[in-house]
């Protein structure tokens, strides 16, 4: 009787973390370092041995189902624990399946012989790897300004990414807003001065429905921030869109 | 596609495409500010509640028209009552109407997804659809012998999840009898929640090549079971 109300009170309290971690990032972080040995047990199963931290990339496809467990969860779907154990066994057999096409590829991230670099360090070249450092940290500042602007809009990267359309009509309609943004750069002025996206404006000129530019309002707001002028890497990075947008 | 790593989180990355998609994905030991191919993008969770809000709409105005016609006919057939987990592994769900036919079928993973595409199963009954399904499995490779077929079933009622699991049970033997031996499992969605234990298979009973082991777990014996995870009396 003891380890059964016992059992059940672990439960409640796994469930109020989840419930607390679904509108929490840091609590979703935090929850999930909590978890870790499960998620580690979890992938242990699977592989059969101890999963590696720095090796197994099963161990990071696992703490990435339980954080689809953890937005994924509702009651309805029995206890936490055992949904999110499903969620992982799953995702590491869709991603080991995945990997069979890559089967005799060698990856560039092992540890070469008798060095403390791994295959891909000893293949660069020395000035190779010193240009692509300073891209990659100068990359690495814009990202962080870029992400100091968004929370400006109280928002995060990880918000946008969650409020972004899945559907091919929906991206084509949000990539004419961001083109419309940048052909009249009032527009990301406007939106900086105000904190506002001009909803009504964008849904007049372009015939976008203002549902859908509200529905998507954090995802348009990081677009036309990006074409704002101050993020060129960011940008640069968005040739393929940006390409399409300037032909309409 | 190229994707630049823009946020790097415990349990995931956020990475920009080349499209201007923001998406959430693995973490493989990325930076902010690397570019990667190929990453291992995480599922969108939100689609199904937005799907069943979609078919609530349309249950709405189907159930308006019933009332107008004066019948049952909507509840009977077209409200889901019960649901059916088949993981071999693909995974696919089969939503019930009260007389047991599917009025949606959903593939819960990649495998699932590919295994139903192109596969219509609304209005078959669910014996029908599982034998159809065990059989593009045998031919897509997905089901060999000697692997586990398990069925978790999600019923409002103890004597309907013994029905479907007696029916699911004895129409899967029947049709694998002399083509396949496979284990066939099925199991109480409410105790385990869905998760498939890993069985062993038992040689001895297989001898003879083509004899079925049917399995049932009963509440508490699984792996997954009230107690039996190792999880289970975490105290806080």
């Amino acid at each position: 009787m003891n380890k059964g109300s016992s059992y059940m009170s672990s439960e409640h309290e796994i469930v109020r973390q989840v419930c607390l971690a679904k509108d929490d990032p840091d609590a979703a972080d935090q929850f999930i370092r909590d978890y870790m040995p499960f998620i580690r047990s979890e992938t242990s199963r699977f592989l059969q041995r101890f999963p590696s931290a720095e090796y197994d990339d099963e161990l990071s496809v696992a703490m990435m189902a339980f954080h689809e467990a953890i937005t994924g969860y509702a009651k309805g779907r029995g206890a936490f624990l055992q949904y999110a154990a499903m969620l992982i066994r799953n995702r590491l057999i869709d991603y080991h399946r995945r990997e069979k096409r890559h089967r005799g590829n060698l990856s560039m991230d092992v540890p070469a012989e008798e060095e403390d670099r791994t295959i891909g360090e000893t293949l660069a070249g020395e000035g190779d790897h010193g240009e692509e450092l300073i891209l990659r940290e100068a990359t690495r500042a814009e990202i962080e300004a870029f992400s100091r602007k968004l929370t400006g809009f109280g928002f995060s990267l990880s918000d946008i990414a969650d409020n972004c359309p899945r559907q091919k009509r929906t991206i084509a309609v949000c990539q004419k807003a961001m083109a419309c943004a940048e052909k009249n750069p009032d527009i990301a002025a406007d939106l900086l001065r105000t904190k506002r996206l001009p909803v009504a404006r964008l849904s007049l000129e372009n015939g976008i429905e203002r549902k859908t530019l509200e529905r998507h309002r954090k995802y348009i707001i990081a677009l036309i921030l990006i074409c704002s002028g101050e993020f060129e890497i960011i940008r640069g990075h968005l040739k393929q869109v940006l390409k399409g947008g300037a032909s309409k | 596609m190229k994707y630049l790593v823009v946020e790097c989180c415990p349990g995931y990355a956020v990475l920009l495409d080349e499209q201007g998609l923001f998406v959430k994905a693995a973490n493989f030991n990325y930076t902010v500010g690397q570019t990667v191919e190929d990453p291992v993008l995480m599922k969108a969770p939100r689609e199904e509640k937005k799907k069943r809000r979609w078919l609530g709409g349309i249950a709405a105005a189907a159930a308006c028209v019933m009332i107008v016609l004066g019948n049952g006919y909507y509840q009977e057939y077209v409200t889901s009552y019960s649901s059916i987990f088949l993981s071999i592994n693909p995974e696919v769900r089969m939503e019930l109407n009260r007389h047991g036919e599917v009025v949606e079928l959903t593939g819960e993973n990649e495998d699932g997804r590919v295994l139903i595409e192109g596969y219509d199963a609304e209005g078959k009954d669910k014996l029908i659809v599982s034998d159809e399904l065990i059989d593009r499995a045998i031919e897509m490779g997905f089901l060999k012998e000697g692997d586990q077929v398990a069925f978790s079933i999600n019923a409002p009622e103890e004597s309907l999840f013994r029905e479907y699991g007696k029916e699911l049970r004895d129409e899967v033997n029947a049709h694998l009898r002399d083509k396949l031996a496979v284990m066939v499992l099925v199991m109480d969605y409410h105790q385990t929640g869905g998760a498939v234990p890993e069985v062993q298979s038992d040689e001895g009973e297989r001898e003879g090549g083509k004899e079925e082991t049917v399995k049932e777990e009963a509440a508490g014996d699984s792996d997954y079971g009230t107690g039996g995870s190792d999880y289970g009396d975490r105290d806080d």
